[in-house]
């Protein structure tokens, strides 16, 4: 309780300094709290940037393209690298290498590719989504106790059996943490894709406040944003607890 | 692992990346992609070897905004990761900002850190110590948090002075996570200097990859990226290989 207090108190206080010194240095770069909820309301009732539904939709729509390639070649790529030792040991440890690399060097020559529309987006998002998954099922095949499969199959279960009760169980735990870090990270690409360079989308219609010194929308715009990789987040890990349970 | 399939592992890693080299060449000779997009793997080197220069300079200017941004990450990391895990109030009130802050995608903010710092040097040093920042600050927290709570009791008992807890049992305790939030800020702080650079850059490799992909010189654009990828894949080895020394040190 007393903790909940504190925190609410840090944050309002937080916003009172950042108003009053707003004000008082220069409103327009500084943006106070003040500044932004009409701003906010503006943009909510369609005012400031009537094209915000069809954008956000466009974001939302790339998201679940990026997303949706990441898990299906995710989950390929980690099965098929998990059941064969010898691939497994040899190209592991190169997608690790791989995801040591800032993954933002990919992103000029993706938009050399695919363009400033969507795609080049999608791929990027797919690209962030991708190696999360690829390494958790990897390393969830890993704990799978080969004996359990052992014994399965020694008492008659066939392939799909065997996967779906003894391996799925026993790695879910580890595949669902990737499956939720990829999601995130296929949000953020996507968005830091529209950010560096896009016609449409939220991170388009951000870079046009921020063109424009349009500081009061800019703010408003990243705040929708925001709800969208929040609410994205809340999803995935009510999924996750469900599925937690499920494996329980 | 046996040494043998230590050998067959790296034999076939290294088939892989020739066997894919070759496949690349041999698609962009025979025109099956274009190489307007798509340059030849012969193509990419001359572009690297005829174009050292500016590419060079852009690397070591990056690489100098990463380093100070990364000093600031890992000092400002590890004394505040101190400060607020081993102050109970304080990390039960500012521990759900620090998550939240920390899984925020920052490129929201960056337009505004850009209008408030201007192009050039400044935003790259912020942006990438802010980036690097939150990976070192979450594992310190949590291993101040995790110390051995008897630890501290025994040395309380034995009359250790605050400064001796400090400084002979927390310290060593939290060694390796500082090392593992090391290891991830580094790239972190790479990462949003290079954001930085395509965003609002004026020099810098990410400067340098954005102009070369909107000129459509995808050769040189191709040197820059497997440049950068390795000077980043061979940072990150470097620190594992201290990380190793240092755990066998410690024992």
């Amino acid at each position: 309780m007393k903790v909940a207090l504190l925190r609410l108190g840090l944050l309002a206080a937080l916003l009172a300094v950042w108003e009053l010194a707003g004000r008082a240095a220069n409103p327009l770069l500084a943006v106070p709290p003040s500044a932004v909820v009409p701003a906010l309301r503006d943009l909510l009732l369609l005012r400031s940037y009537p094209r915000l539904p069809a954008s956000l939709w466009l974001t939302v729509r790339e998201i679940g393209v990026a997303y949706a390639l990441a898990v299906a070649a995710g989950l390929g790529c980690g099965f098929a690298l998990g059941m064969n030792r010898l691939l497994g040991r040899a190209w592991g440890p190169m997608i690790a290498a791989l995801y040591a690399v800032p993954a933002v060097v990919w992103y000029p020559s993706l938009m050399l590719f695919f363009g400033l529309d969507a795609a080049s987006k999608i791929a990027f998002g797919f690209l962030l989504g991708f190696f999360p998954i690829t390494l958790a099922v990897l390393a969830g095949v890993r704990q799978v106790n080969p004996h359990l499969v052992l014994v399965a199959r020694a008492y008659g279960a066939g392939v799909v059996v065997v996967f779906f009760r003894v391996m799925l169980p026993s790695m879910l735990f580890t595949l669902v943490g990737g499956l939720r870090t990829g999601l995130a990270l296929s949000v953020i690409g996507v968005v830091v894709g529209e950010i560096l360079g896009s016609k449409d989308g939220m991170g388009a219609l951000i870079n046009h406040a921020y063109g424009l010194l349009r500081t009061g929308d800019y703010v408003a715009l990243v705040l929708v944003t925001l709800l969208l990789v929040v609410g994205s987040d809340v999803l995935a890990s009510g999924l996750e607890r469900r599925a937690r349970r499920w494996s329980e | 692992m046996a040494p043998g399939t230590m050998t067959t592992s790296r034999a076939l890693q290294l088939a892989t990346v020739l066997a894919g080299l070759a496949l690349w060449e041999l698609a962009a000779r025979s025109a099956w992609v274009d190489p307007l997009f798509v340059p030849a793997p012969s193509a990419v080197a001359r572009a690297l070897a005829g174009n050292t220069g500016p590419v060079l300079a852009g690397l070591g200017d990056t690489l100098a905004k990463t380093a100070a941004a990364y000093v600031l990450s890992v000092v400002l990391g590890v004394s505040a990761g101190i400060a607020v895990g081993s102050l109970r109030l304080l990390r039960d009130v500012l521990s759900p900002y620090v998550i939240a802050l920390y899984g925020m995608p920052k490129i929201l903010v960056l337009p505004w850190i850009v209008l408030l710092l201007g192009y050039g040097t400044a935003p790259a040093v912020f942006y990438g110590a802010l980036h690097g920042l939150f990976p070192i600050l979450v594992l310190v927290m949590g291993a101040v948090r995790d110390v051995d709570r008897n630890l501290v009791t025994v040395a309380r008992s034995l009359g250790a002075t605050p400064w001796q807890l400090y400084w002979k049992v927390l310290l060593p305790a939290i060694v390796p996570s500082v090392l593992a939030g090391m290891r991830l800020g580094i790239v972190f702080c790479l990462l949003g200097v290079l954001v930085v650079e395509m965003f609002a850059g004026v020099r810098g490799m990410g400067y340098v990859m954005g102009s070369l992909a909107n000129g459509f010189q995808a050769p040189e654009l191709f040197a820059a990226t497997a440049l950068v990828s390795a000077t980043s894949i061979a940072i990150v080895l470097g620190l594992d290989h201290v990380n190793d020394r240092l755990s066998r040190w410690r024992g």
